[in-house]
């Protein structure tokens, strides 16, 4: 329950009001006014003090000021007359709570709406900041369009000017030729007649002339050296490792390739048993091929066999010796053995770059060749087919593959 | 610290929108025509003139042909003829004159294969000796002709028996200072760039940038060879000082990376050989300063003389289009004009400013 005061003074003047209320120890933040134009409540929990005024005061006009132990509240007339008394005091209670509220809610309208201005006020401002931003950066924009614009109008200017000269200069040309042609017709008329009239103005008359030659002569072109003597360069363009221009290299693979071949030399399988009493260079493997290889040459395919089998049991991953073992196994009719060989060398070869193209092309041939002699056909058309892709300009190969396909037709119409 | 706008600006006068493919755009010398060379879809070729007038292009003449046209130049003509050469997707050279439409002055039976490149010198006052027209092809040939010697070109640089042969993309002339020199440099789709004597017939030099070469020039063609830009895919072109050659290590060079892209094209203005502006396939231009350095040759261990490489800094670039420019020439009577095309098929009208002031 709030306490009222009741021990507040007042005085006045014609236009004022001024009541002091004792504060009873109250810090002045804690001090709440509510006042409308009939009715003032101070409020500083826990005392209350409310007057019902008896007229009505302009409470825009009216001002608290607090301090001192006291609040002094100095309150507008609206009409200038003398106060009786500060306070109606023959409300009843009804009368009392009206008022109240009604001061309640005029209070709170009047709160409600000058937060509303004050929102509008600053909306207005900002839009105001915003348009004055806008316009500045738009003078910045057009003063470089301008500037742009002058530039480009000036070379344009220079541009017709410079296109009016060229025509003038062109025509004056014309003028001039006009002019030379019809001198000279003048010039070439004018000796016949002189040589009529005398001798007296030859001399002028051959000045003239060689003055006209010369000028004419200045005005053909000099004349052009003769043509070269044709002669032909041979060019020879850059090798690669691999010969394809960056753009089409499949690098990645051909380095893959180049590693996997470099890996094959060095793996040495050399810890067997029986193998430690060879002599060192039958451990080389380029020898063993060597050897494999002029043992074939000369027909002597059991050695040769020989030769890579030694080679392929110290360095098993070498494409070429089990390609080579194929050839022979192939000679011997060792049809089976061929083709694992063959197989096992084109499995070797791969990626599949153009650098090992050839090697996979006489693998696949061997392999085929094995196939057709097994009558297995079909197989051998397959990787005829594969090698006449790596090689399509090999006539052996196309025919080679022609006559399986024939074949192949001919045992297939003769089951019909 | 000098601002933006006194740097030379690029500015596009205007743009002319085409119906076909335009691959080569050149300035006709001594006029403010253009005359633009390209293919319709329907696979003839088509040649257009065209006059700057009041800031736009007026169409003069159209004339078409049997085959797509694909380069074309006026370098071996006289200033008073101004015919000009082509070069077209049959491997036909043929010369013409424009004010006569109909059959050309002169023709030949180049190359089996389009005629990817063209160039000439010996003409409009540019170079002593006698006009040659350079063609270069995709059947790996490059041909050197005299207009007075139709059956058989002056010169012939074709890859040697059995080897394989790489697409000529480019060639330029240059080293054109008396009557018997001539240099002829060309480019190739592995990265070759090969340079060749005509004095001598030989091959002077040669060298591989990786890249496929789109496009060589000299910086002059009629002085004692001095610079010669290449450009190639993937961005780069290379400067290199033709002063100085080493017998082992060639010409010395400066490269840039730029365009992200392919570069096209590289011209070299014709009142400054400094100054070089470089089209890209992202269809924008950049226009370069080449600075020399203080010694342009010193000795090395060897006491041979080897070339010094100046630097090379970015004036100005601009970006015209999405699709790539594909030609570009100045024009050789007025500083800062010059006219570009690209495969979005327009032709554009370029004014660079500020060229004096660099």
């Amino acid at each position: 329950m709030p306490l009222i005061v009741t021990d507040y003074s007042w005085t006045q003047t014609d236009s004022k009001v001024f009541i002091s209320v004792p504060l009873k120890g109250a810090r002045a933040e804690r001090v709440d006014f509510l006042s409308t134009e009939e009715y003032l409540k101070v409020h500083y929990p826990p005392y209350l003090f409310e007057a019902f005024l008896s007229e009505p005061v302009d409470e825009d006009r009216s001002t608290a000021k607090v301090g001192n132990g006291v609040a002094v509240i100095t309150l507008t007339k609206c009409s200038n007359a003398f106060w009786e008394h500060l306070v109606i005091t023959t409300y009843d209670k009804e009368k009392k709570k009206e008022v109240r509220e009604r001061a309640l809610l005029k209070y709170q309208e009047r709160l409600c709406s000058e937060s509303r201005s004050k929102a509008e006020k600053q909306q207005a401002e900002k839009k105001y900041a915003l348009e004055t931003m806008m316009k500045l950066e738009k003078e910045e924009r057009d003063r470089i369009l301008k500037r742009k614009e002058d530039e480009r109008e000036k070379t344009t200017a220079e541009l017709a000017a410079w296109q009016l000269r060229q025509r003038e200069t062109a025509e004056g040309e014309a003028k001039l030729k006009l002019q030379d042609q019809r001198d000279r017709q003048n010039k070439l008329k004018a000796p016949t007649e002189k040589q009529e009239k005398g001798c007296s103005n030859g001399a002028k008359v051959k000045l003239d002339e060689r003055g006209n030659s010369e000028a004419k002569s200045q005005k053909t072109p000099a004349l052009l050296p003769t043509p070269r003597r044709s002669a032909n360069i041979q060019v020879r363009f850059t090798p690669r490792v691999f010969p394809t221009a960056l753009r089409e290299s499949r690098v990645p693979e051909e380095e893959e390739w180049l590693q996997k071949q470099a890996e094959a030399r060095r793996a040495g399988n050399a810890d067997v048993e029986e193998l430690k009493d060879l002599r060192e260079e039958e451990r080389n493997p380029e020898w063993l091929k060597d050897k494999g290889d002029k043992c074939f040459a000369s027909g002597d395919f059991l050695g040769a066999v020989n030769a890579y089998n030694l080679a392929i049991r110290l360095h098993s991953k070498i494409p070429a010796l089990h390609s080579n073992r194929a050839a022979c196994h192939l000679k011997l009719k060792n049809l089976h053995k061929a083709i694992e060989d063959a197989s096992q060398a084109l499995d070797l070869l791969t990626p599949a770059v153009p650098a090992n193209a050839a090697a996979r092309a006489r693998a696949s041939v061997r392999r085929g060749s094995a196939f057709c002699q097994l009558q297995l056909y079909a197989e051998g058309l397959q990787d005829y087919q594969a090698a006449l892709k790596l090689d399509p300009h090999n006539a052996a190969l196309q025919a080679d593959t022609q006559t399986i396909r024939d074949i192949l037709q001919g045992s297939a119409t003769g089951t019909h | 610290m000098s601002s933006p706008l006194d740097k030379p600006q690029i500015i596009s006068h205007f743009q002319k929108s085409l119906n076909y493919t335009v691959f080569d755009s050149k300035w006709i010398p001594c006029s403010a025509k253009f005359v633009c060379l390209g293919n319709y879809a329907r696979g003839t070729g088509v040649m257009q003139i065209y006059e700057v007038q009041q800031g736009e292009a007026q169409l003069i003449k159209e004339q078409e042909f049997p085959k797509p046209i694909k380069c074309g130049t006026f370098g071996a003509t006289s200033l008073q003829q101004r015919h000009l050469a082509t070069g077209d997707f049959g491997g036909n050279l043929n010369i013409w004159n424009l004010e006569v439409s109909g059959t050309p002055v002169f023709s030949v039976k180049a190359h089996k294969e389009i005629i990817n490149s063209i160039d000439g010198v010996g003409g409009l006052g540019i170079g002593d000796g006698a006009p040659e027209i350079v063609t270069g092809s995709r059947d790996g040939t490059v041909k050197v002709w005299d207009t007075r010697q139709k059956d058989s070109p002056v010169a012939n640089m074709e890859p040697g028996e059995g080897e394989t042969k790489r697409d000529c993309w480019t060639v330029a002339l240059g080293h054109a200072f008396n009557d018997q020199d001539r240099c002829v440099c060309a480019g190739y789709d592995n990265g070759d760039i090969k340079l060749f004597d005509l004095r001598n017939m030989s091959l002077r030099w040669e060298t591989n940038i990786k890249n496929g070469v789109c496009c060589v020039e000299f910086d002059r063609k009629d002085i004692n060879m001095n610079k010669l830009v290449a450009t190639s895919l993937e961005g780069k072109f290379h400067v290199f000082d033709m002063r100085t050659q080493h017998p082992t290590k060639g010409f010395s060079s400066v490269s840039e990376k730029a365009h992200k892209s392919t570069i096209w094209q590289v011209k070299h203005l014709p009142q400054n050989r400094d100054i070089f502006m470089t089209a890209g396939g992202a269809g924008n231009l950049h226009l370069w300063k080449y600075e020399y350095p203080s010694q342009r040759s010193k000795t090395d261990s060897d006491d041979l003389a080897v070339g010094v490489a100046g630097s090379v800094t970015l004036l100005q670039n601009a970006t015209l289009s999405t699709q790539p420019i594909a030609s570009l020439d100045w024009s050789p009577d007025k500083k800062g004009l010059c006219v570009c095309s690209g495969f979005d098929q327009t032709v554009r009208v370029l004014i660079v400013t500020k060229l004096s002031q660099v």
